[in-house]
C-alpha cells in the first residue's frame, strides 16, 4: 500500500526530469563500471596465471643469477651461472632434465624483412622442459650444439613477420648479420604474461655464446624434477651444490636464486592482486564522486518538492515516511547507475580480456560488490537530504513558494 | 465547562509566538485565545489580514504546536502528542482544504485522493477514493491529471482528498479565495452539505459573504479573539461572547 505509493512517487519524481536523473546516475555508472572492469581484469590475469601453472606442471625449478630478490623483478644482470653449473645440476639425483638458457636480443633479417627479436641460447632439453612443440621442421640435436651450428628455431610471430605465409623451414635468416638455417617453427603459445616464446628465436647455446654474444654466463637454468614431491629436496640440493661450486663462505649470501615456477607465478599472482586492489580503489573514488552527485541532486529535489512534503505531512505522512521516500529515490538512482555500470564494466572487461588474451571473468563477488556498493552509496548519500526533508516544519513546508 | 465528550475541539488560552527566542523578531500571532466547538458546528474564522487566522488554523489542524495553552481534539491534548501521533491525528481526524488545491501534479485525481489512505495503511483505497470523488461529483474525472482539470474541479479533488479518511473535522483556509464567485458558491454548497452530514467545519475567510454561510463566527484581530457568536452578530460588530472573553 504505502510501499506502492512510495515507489510510484519515486518513479514519477525520477521520470519527471529524465535527463537530470540520467546525469545523476552517471557518477555511479562510471564508478561501478571502473571497479567491475578492474576486478574482472584482475581475475582474468589471475586465471591466466593459474592456467599457466597448470600447464607447466608443478615440478619445474628455475635457477637465476643474483641474490634472491623479494619480488619477481630482478635488478641488473649478474654473471654467476655457467653451463658447468647446469651440467653439475644435471648430475644430481631426482633431476630429470636441465635446460641452461642465455638471453639476448638481436636484429634479425630475412630478405628485405627486418625485426628485433629475443634470441635464446638453448640446449636440446629446452623444448621438453618448457612443454613447447614445433609446428614445422625439427629441433636441434646434440651435434648441432657440439658443432656450434648456425641453426635456429623461430617463434610463431617471428615466422609470421619474416615469412608471412611462406614456409620458413630450410630458409636462411640473418641474425646479427650471420646466416642461420631455420630448422623448425614453434607452436603458437599466445600471451603468457611478461614474455612469449612466440616472439623469440632459439639457437644452440654454444653458438649463442661463441658466435652471437660472446659471453659464457647464463641467464637462467630451468629444470624438471623427477617428481613433484622431490621439488623442495632438489631445491636444497641445488643450493648446496651451487654454494660449493661458487665457493661461497658460510657468511656469504647466495649469488643465485632457486625457485619453483609455481612460486614465481604465485608471486606474479600476488602482484596482480595488489595492482587490482590499487586500481580498484582508484576506481572506487569515482563512486565517492558519484555519491556526492546523488546527494547534491537529492538536496535540490528536496528543495523543489518542499510544498509537496508539506502537503504529505498535512494528510498524515509521518517523518519516517518522508525520510523513506527520499532514501528510496536516492537508492533507486544509485542502484540503477550501478546496474548500468555493471553492464558497462562487463563490456570493458571483455574488451580488455580480448586484447590481453586472457579469459573474460566477471567474478560473482564483483557483481555482488557492485550492487551492494551502489545500494550503500545511495543510502549513505541519501540520508542527509532525506533527513532534511523529514525534519521540515509542516507549516513552513506548506507555505514554501 | 462543557464535557469533553461533546466537544469536537477545545482551545484554552492558546498562544503562538513566532521566533520566541529572538526578541527583535518575535511575533505574538495568537494571543490567549479560548473557545470550544461542538461536533457538527460550522464556524467561520474572520478578521483582518495578519490578524492570526491562519496561525490559529495551523494549530487547530495539528500542523503546529501552541507555544502555550492547551488544545484538545476529540479529547486528546495535542500539545503532549509526539510528531508521529500528530501525523496520525491529521490523517484520521482532520481534513484540510487550502486556498490552493496542492495536488501532486503528475498523479491522477483518484491517486491524489488515495494519498491520505496510503499513510493510513487502509485497504480498498482506490474504491474509497472513487467514492469520495463521487461525493464531490467528479467520478468521471478520476483518471484525469491536475493539468486537465479546472480550478473548481481541482478544489473538489482537494475536498475529496480531505474527506476520504472520513475525518470529524474539516479545516478550510480561504477555500474559495482563488475561484470565481459561482464556482466558489458550488464549493461552499458542497462543504455545507458535508457539514449537514455531521462533519465539523471550520473556515478561515476574510469574505463576509463566505462567512455568512457558517452559523457561528470567531473574529480574530491582533492575535486576540475579538468576537465569538452567531455569524450575523459577529459580522455586525457584536462583542465577544461573555463566557469566552471573560466578561467584556
Ligand atoms: N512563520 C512566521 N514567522 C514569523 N511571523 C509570522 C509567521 N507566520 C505568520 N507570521 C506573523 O503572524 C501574524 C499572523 O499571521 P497569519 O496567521 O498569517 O494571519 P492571517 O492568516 O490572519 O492573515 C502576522 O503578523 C504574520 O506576519
Ligand atoms: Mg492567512
Amino acid at each position: 500500500m504505502l510501499l506502492w505509493e512510495t515507489l510510484g512517487t519515486a518513479w514519477k519524481a525520477l521520470g519527471a526530469s529524465k535527463l537530470r536523473t540520467a546525469l545523476t546516475t552517471l557518477g555511479m555508472v562510471i564508478g561501478v563500471g571502473a571497479v567491475v572492469t578492474m576486478l574482472a581484469m584482475g581475475e582474468g590475469a589471475r586465471a591466466m596465471v593459474e592456467g599457466k601453472i597448470r600447464s607447466l606442471g608443478t615440478n619445474l625449478l628455475s635457477v637465476t643469477p643474483g641474490a634472491p630478490a623479494r619480488g619477481p623483478v630482478r635488478t641488473g644482470s649478474v654473471e654467476t651461472l655457467t653451463w658447468d653449473d647446469a651440467r653439475a645440476i644435471a648430475e644430481l639425483r631426482e633431476v630429470a632434465r636441465v635446460s641452461p638458457e642465455s638471453m639476448g636480443s638481436a636484429q634479425v633479417r630475412y630478405l628485405a624483412k627486418n625485426m628485433t627479436s629475443g634470441v635464446v641460447g638453448a640446449t636440446v632439453p629446452y623444448l621438453a622442459v618448457h612443454s613447447y612443440d614445433l609446428t614445422a621442421g625439427t629441433a636441434f640435436s646434440d651435434n648441432d650444439l657440439l658443432a656450434r651450428r648456425r641453426v635456429a628455431i623461430i617463434g610463431a610471430n617471428v615466422a609470421r613477420t619474416l615469412f608471412g605465409n611462406l614456409s620458413p623451414v630450410g630458409e636462411r635468416i640473418q641474425i646479427k648479420g650471420m646466416s642461420f638455417k631455420v630448422l623448425g617453427v614453434l607452436e603458437e603459445k599466445g600471451n603468457e604474461g611478461f614474455s612469449s616464446p612466440d616472439d623469440q628465436i632459439l639457437v644452440p647455446l654454444s653458438t649463442h655464446q661463441a658466435a652471437l654474444f660472446g659471453r659464457d654466463y647464463l641467464s637462467s637454468i630451468a629444470l624438471q624434477v623427477a617428481s613433484e614431491e622431490a621439488t623442495s629436496r632438489v631445491q636444497t640440493e641445488i643450493k648446496r651444490l651451487l654454494r660449493l661450486r661458487h665457493r661461497l663462505g658460510a657468511s656469504a649470501e647466495d649469488d643465485f636464486d632457486v625457485r619453483s615456477q609455481q612460486e614465481m607465478l604465485q608471486v606474479m599472482g600476488q602482484v596482480i592482486g595488489i595492482f587490482t586492489a590499487l586500481l580498484g580503489s582508484v576506481a572506487a573514488v569515482s563512486l565517492l564522486v558519484g555519491g556526492i552527485g546523488i546527494m547534491n541532486i537529492m538536496l535540490v529535489s528536496v528543495g523543489e518538492r518542499t510544498r509537496e512534503i508539506g502537503l504529505r505531512m498535512a494528510v498524515g505522512a509521518r517523518r519516517r515516511n518522508i525520510l523513506l521516500q527520499f532514501l528510496v529515490e536516492s537508492v533507486i538512482v544509485s542502484v540503477a547507475g550501478g546496474l548500468v555500470g555493471l553492464g558497462l564494466g562487463a563490456v570493458g572487461a571483455a574488451g580488455v580480456a580480448s586484447v590481453a588474451g586472457w579469459p573474460m571473468v566477471v567474478p560473482v563477488y564483483a557483481v555482488v560488490l557492485a550492487l551492494a556498493t551502489s545500494f550503500g552509496v545511495g543510502l549513505v548519500f541519501g540520508v542527509s537530504p532525506a533527513r532534511r526533508a523529514a525534519r521540515l516544519d509542516p507549516v513552513e513546508a506548506l507555505l514554501h513558494e | 465547562m462543557e464535557t469533553v465528550d461533546s466537544n469536537a475541539l477545545s482551545a484554552q488560552h492558546l498562544v503562538k509566538i513566532y521566533n520566541p527566542d529572538r526578541p527583535e523578531l518575535a511575533v505574538r500571532a495568537v494571543d490567549d485565545v479560548s473557545f470550544t466547538v461542538e461536533r457538527g458546528e460550522s464556524v467561520a474564522i474572520v478578521g483582518p489580514s495578519g490578524g492570526g487566522k491562519s496561525t490559529l488554523m495551523y494549530m487547530l489542524g495539528c500542523l503546529s504546536r501552541p507555544t502555550s495553552g492547551s488544545y484538545l481534539i476529540d479529547g486528546r491534548d495535542v500539545a503532549r502528542l509526539s510528531d508521529d501521533a500528530l501525523a496520525e491525528v491529521r490523517n484520521r481526524h482532520i481534513g484540510f482544504v487550502f486556498q490552493a488545491a496542492n495536488l501532486l501534479p503528475r498523479r491522477t485525481a483518484v491517486e491524489n485522493v488515495m494519498l491520505p489512505l496510503a499513510y493510513a495503511g487502509a485497504r480498498g483505497a482506490r474504491e474509497r477514493a472513487l467514492e469520495a470523488l463521487e461525493r464531490v461529483g467528479l467520478a468521471q474525472r478520476a483518471a484525469h491529471r491536475p493539468n486537465e482539470l479546472s480550478g473548481g474541479q481541482l478544489q473538489r479533488v482537494a475536498i475529496a482528498r480531505a474527506l476520504v479518511t472520513r475525518p470529524s473535522l474539516l479545516l478550510c483556509d480561504e477555500p474559495t479565495g482563488a475561484l470565481d464567485s459561482r464556482t466558489g458558491r458550488e464549493i461552499l454548497d458542497l462543504l455545507e452539505a458535508l457539514n449537514r452530514e455531521g462533519t465539523t467545519l471550520l473556515m478561515v475567510t476574510h469574505d463576509a459573504a463566505v462567512a455568512r454561510r457558517m452559523r457561528r463566527a470567531l473574529r480574530i484581530g491582533d492575535g486576540r479573539l475579538e468576537a465569538d457568536g452567531p455569524t450575523e452578530e459577529v459580522l455586525d460588530g457584536a462583542p465577544a461572547r461573555a463566557s469566552d472573553a471573560g466578561g467584556g
